[in-house]
Formats: C-alpha cells, structure tokens, sequence
C-alpha cells in the first residue's frame, strides 16, 4: 500500500493557501501550512504558492527565514513545487518592478511577457519530451493569470502555452518543478497533473 | 491559444443570492456559497461574486463570506466585487479567498489605491467595473451610490490604457436581467486593445456567440440566466461551438 505523503504549504504571508490546500487534500495528501522549519521538515514535499509581486514575495520569504531554507532543501534533494509567481520565485532573478534576486534554484530570469500585456485566462499546455509526469496532460487547459514569464533554457522546460509563439510556462530540475498555471485553479485536468507531479517527485 | 471565458456570476445582497434587475429589483435565490460551487462544479470558466450593498454602505468587503468561500477551497477561478475601499483591502480579499478583484468606487474615490492595489498584486489581478449606458450616442458612467452617470473620466480611461487595471467589466446596467438585452455597442465605448468582460442581459447563445466575436470581449458574463438551470453552462458551450471557448466540463464532486 503507498504511504499517505505529507505535503507542506509554506505559509509566507502571499495569496492564500486554502485552494492548495483543498486540492491537496481532495488528492488523499496530508498537509501542513507553515513557515517553520520543523513542520516543513517532517513532510515529503513543499509547495511554495504565490500572487502578488516579485519582489515583495522574495522580502516575504526572506522575512520568514525562508530564502535560505528553500535553497537547503533544494540542495538536499526535496522536491519542491513552485506554483505560479512560486514558480517564478525558483529563478535566478525578475525583472518586475526593477531587479529582484530570485531563488536561483533554477537557471533563467523571469521578463516582461512580450506577446501581450497578459495572460489571462484558460490556454491549453504543450508538453515538451516525454517526461511522465507531465505527459498526459499535453493539450489540457489550465488556467492563467500572470504578466512576466520565466525565460528558462530550454533544458529545463517541461511544457509551454502559446499565443503567437510558445513560451515556458512549466519547468523542471530534478526534484524542482514549477508551474506558471493554478493547477488548483484548473479543476479536474489542474488536479490531476498535480498528483502526477506529487507522485513522480516523490516516488 | 488563449480562450475567452464563460463567467459564472452570483450576486449577493445582505448575505444572499439575489436575481438582480436593472439594478433596483431582487429576488432570492439562497445561499452564494452554494451557488458558487455548483458553478464551478458545472465547469464555468471563472466565477464572479459581486456583493452589491457593501460600497453604498462604505462596508468595505464581505469578509465574512469570503472567509466561508476560502474554506471551500474552489477549483474554479474567483472573481470578487463589491466594497473594497484601499489596497489593503483588495489584498485582504485575496488573501482570503479571490483569485482577482474588481474595484468601482475605488476607481472613483482614489486612483491611486488602484494602484498601489496592482503593485501588491500584480496588475493582472484588477478589473475595473464600468455600470455603462448610451444616451444620444455618449457613454455614460453610473455610480451607482448616487444614481447619477457621468462621462468617462480621463482618470479611469487612464487606468485603463496604462494597463492598471487588466480587464473592464462592461455592465450594461440598465438591461440587466433582462433576457437578451446587453447593447454590443457598449463594447465599443472603450478605447482598442482594453479587453473587456461584458455583462448584462447575456442570455441566449445566438447573442454571446456575437458579442464574443468581437476582438476586444475576452469573456461573457451571465448571472441570472444560469441560476435555474443545471446544465446551463454546458449547455451554452456546446450551443457556441466553434467559438474559442474551453471545451464544457462537469466537475465530480469530492466528499473529503
């Protein structure tokens, strides 16, 4: 029988943690929301959401003795699940609102998104390679709303979307994935792949 | 590709649902919190719940319900409308359970909490509300705490074209709840390239089909016309077939 796995939410103060934590939660996960080191310790893998700014995000995360935290864990092996601007936040840095030092977890720069002012909205996602997590969602929909991208190089992109031309809106490192799109916000094909990431990553 | 939406949309009156008319008539409808999730259980696209009576009262938002809707822990987009007065506020709004939020007073009152509001949470978060009217060809703005309507300002198409605010929801106010009764011409008030979310007096797929088609409507709104009907969202996406809509879907609920 597999193990019931403990999912810790880290609790930095930005958007709210109750649709991850119900989505989690639906999937059969346990969860801890928290910022402290213990709690997060005892769990199998972290997911770091986010809305807001960049740069008052990372202030967020440094305030709660995060930063350095996440980097540790990374270096460790734990698989860590970056969700919209939590994805971003793996980066080495942002140019929102003027240069932000990001995670740098994964290499690339969150820019602008050039195509249009936004993306907002539902879009279908395009996967790249054969990864199994992530493959049988290619053309699922899932939803967006966001206006800077992760320029990722293309080692690390694990799927795109498209309006004129496709750009990285998931990306993967070993056990870091990032997703540019609410799977929790995604009904049934959002909470799906989230539970192909959680299993993938975690088995 | 970018799909436009279908927006479910619940209307709360003193903690109720409402079927709203013309802005000046209700009938109850139950609890939001139900209705909400039937929506996103039904597969809208996004679903938006304006509280109507907090702004006039200077209440700022709903807090109460949004904790309720924070603990349901929706898999549907949330749209919330209705009070907020400060940057604060909105954020408190989507700390507590809104994916976006729209401003109208605020927009009014303090332009520059419009901003401040985009800075904290990423301009893609705001959409303005624009309760609009055509007489003798101009377009006219409703505050709806006075009853009066005025021209556009320069403030608010400002906000609008610098990209502060992402989306105008257009409300056609004066049809409202009446079936078929949004006037497409309103669309066109807005300068180009403003994406729009229109409302009321959306009804029948024939008239979402064409207010879609226009470049600048990324989504429809439809409140009371989906109130009664179970398979109303499914329904009016397989009857819009061929329009870039995401594909209907009915959601299995979880008992957790």
């Amino acid at each position: 029988m597999t193990p019931r796995r403990t999912i810790g939410i880290l609790d930095y103060g930005v958007g709210n943690h109750a649709s991850v934590w119900r989505a989690l939660h639906n999937l059969g996960y346990r969860c801890r929301v928290s910022a402290e080191p213990e709690v997060l310790d005892a769990t199998d893998l972290l997911v770091l959401p986010g809305v807001g700014a960049f740069a008052a995000a990372m202030e967020a995360l440094r305030r709660h003795d995060l930063v350095e935290y996440l980097r540790a864990q990374s270096r460790a092996g734990k698989p860590i699940v970056g969700l919209c601007l939590g994805m971003q936040l793996l980066a080495d840095e942002s140019l929102e609102h003027g240069l932000t030092t990001g995670l740098g977890l994964i290499p690339g720069q969150v820019v602008p998104f050039e195509q249009a002012r936004w993306h907002i909205g539902w879009n279908s996602i395009e996967v790249v390679g054969d990864d199994p997590m992530f493959r049988p969602y290619d053309g699922q929909s899932m939803y967006f709303n966001h206006s800077y991208v992760f320029d990722a190089p293309s080692e690390y992109q694990a799927c795109l979307a498209r309006l004129d031309t496709s750009f990285p809106v998931g990306v993967r490192r070993g056990n870091l994935v990032g997703l540019q799109f609410h799977p929790e916000k995604s009904q049934a094909a959002g909470a799906g792949l989230l539970k192909n990431i959680v299993e993938g990553l975690c088995g | 590709m970018i799909q436009k939406r279908l927006v479910g949309v619940v209307t709360a009156k003193d903690g109720w649902a409402v079927q709203s008319f013309g802005f000046g008539r209700y009938l109850p409808l139950g609890r939001p919190e139900i209705l909400i999730e039937n929506l996103g259980r039904w597969g809208a696209d996004e679903i938006l719940l304006q509280v109507i009576d907090k702004s006039r009262a200077n209440a700022g938002p709903d807090m109460a319900m949004l904790e309720r809707l924070g603990k349901l822990g929706l898999s549907t987009p949330l749209i919330y409308a209705g009070g907020i007065r400060s940057a604060a506020e909105a954020v408190a709004v989507v700390a507590a359970a809104a994916d976006r939020v729209v401003v109208d007073a605020l927009i009014r009152d303090n332009p520059s909490e419009v901003a401040k509001a985009g800075a904290r949470l990423g301009n893609q978060a705001l959409i303005g509300s624009l309760p609009l009217s055509l007489e003798d060809g101009e377009a006219r703005w409703l505050d709806y705490r006075t009853g009066t309507s005025e021209p556009l300002t320069a403030e608010v198409l400002d906000l609008l074209a610098s990209g502060t605010l992402s989306e105008a929801l257009v409300i056609d106010w004066k049809h409202e709840g009446q079936p078929g009764g949004f006037d497409r011409a309103l669309v066109a008030v807005l300068p180009q390239g403003v994406p729009v979310i229109a409302f009321g007096g959306l009804s029948e797929a024939a008239q979402l089909r064409q207010v879609l088609k226009a470049p600048q409507v990324a989504a429809v709104a439809v409140g009371n016309f989906l109130a009664y009907r179970e398979h109303a969202i499914q329904e009016l996406k397989a009857d819009l077939f061929g329009v870039p809509l995401r594909p209907a879907t009915y959601q299995r609920t979880n008992y957790a």
